[in-house]
């Protein structure tokens, strides 16, 4: 009973601050928007029993990656936008329709098999941090140090990227 | 019907949450112009995607899922990083972060 409320108002509350992001002009609005949204799946996450899962995202995406943009804005120094949105009546009826239609198939298709998996078909105790770590460092562990590559070349690459002076002109 | 559907969650719901926020951040990307909105918008998608991949997880009891989640997390911030690179060097050269000056940014 608990989990079925606490659904309901952490979508009705993540989708709200997508929404947010979307429509305000202001980039540093979008950005705290983009916050809420973040801490409001974390909590669907803590929910859905992943208390690993959501904990990350709480440090990597509320924490990091959005303190990120903030600062990247600060550093910008933008003011809100006259033209935030792409020009156009007919394009962006075209966008807004294709996105309803894409809803609509992907709602559609999901309320069909809604019956297919249910819960405690056979309940059994929740996944812990044990079980993934040990997964993590025994069948992922590949994968686990290429992330870890990936997260240097990452590193150097924007630390490049930046300094870059641009165009094909730079001195 | 429609009561016993509201008040069971199932892997529909989540689902569809999932579907909305994808759908929202799809729609961000399309229509906004600064470049860090952008981004935005594909941090939400990635996001949004994750959630599914939990919820199957969890109406799975499939550890596999949250690992694979785990990874999505890892690669957004690192694409995130990247993203936020590029925006400077538009921003150093033109003074602004709009997508169209993305096309003059060659070499």
């Amino acid at each position: 009973m608990t989990s079925t409320v606490l659904f309901y108002l952490l979508s009705v509350v993540s989708i709200v601050f997508a929404l947010g992001v979307l429509f305000n002009p202001n980039p540093i609005f979008s950005a705290l928007y983009l916050v809420l949204t973040m801490i409001g799946m974390s909590l669907m996450f803590f929910n859905l029993e992943a208390y690993f899962i959501g904990g990350v995202q709480l440090i990597v995406y509320a924490g990091a990656v959005t303190v990120l943009f903030v600062m990247v804005l600060m550093l910008f120094d933008l003011k809100k936008e006259k033209q935030a949105f792409t020009k156009g009546l007919f394009s962006s009826l075209l966008k807004y329709f294709s996105a309803g239609a894409l809803l609509f198939m992907i709602s559609g298709a999901s309320l069909m098999s809604m019956g297919l998996m249910t819960e405690g078909a056979e309940k059994a105790e929740p996944i812990t941090t044990k079980q993934l770590a040990a997964l993590l460092f025994t069948d992922y562990f590949f994968a686990f140090e290429v992330l870890g590559i990936i997260l240097l070349v990452v590193a150097i690459g924007a630390v490049t990227i930046s300094r870059i002076r641009g165009g094909t002109h730079a001195k | 019907m429609l009561s016993s559907m509201m008040m069971e969650v199932g892997l529909g719901h989540y689902l569809f949450v999932g579907a909305a926020i994808f759908i929202i951040g799809m729609l961000t990307v399309l229509m906004r112009k600064n470049v860090i909105v952008i981004l935005m918008g594909i941090e939400l998608m990635l996001n949004a995607v994750n959630l599914t991949i939990v919820s199957f997880s969890h109406f799975s009891n499939n550890v596999n899922g949250q690992i694979l989640a785990f990874f999505v997390m890892t690669i957004a911030a690192a694409e995130a990083g990247v993203g936020l690179a590029l925006a400077v060097t538009v921003f150093k050269k033109f003074k602004d972060v709009k997508i169209s000056f993305f096309e003059h940014l060659r070499g």
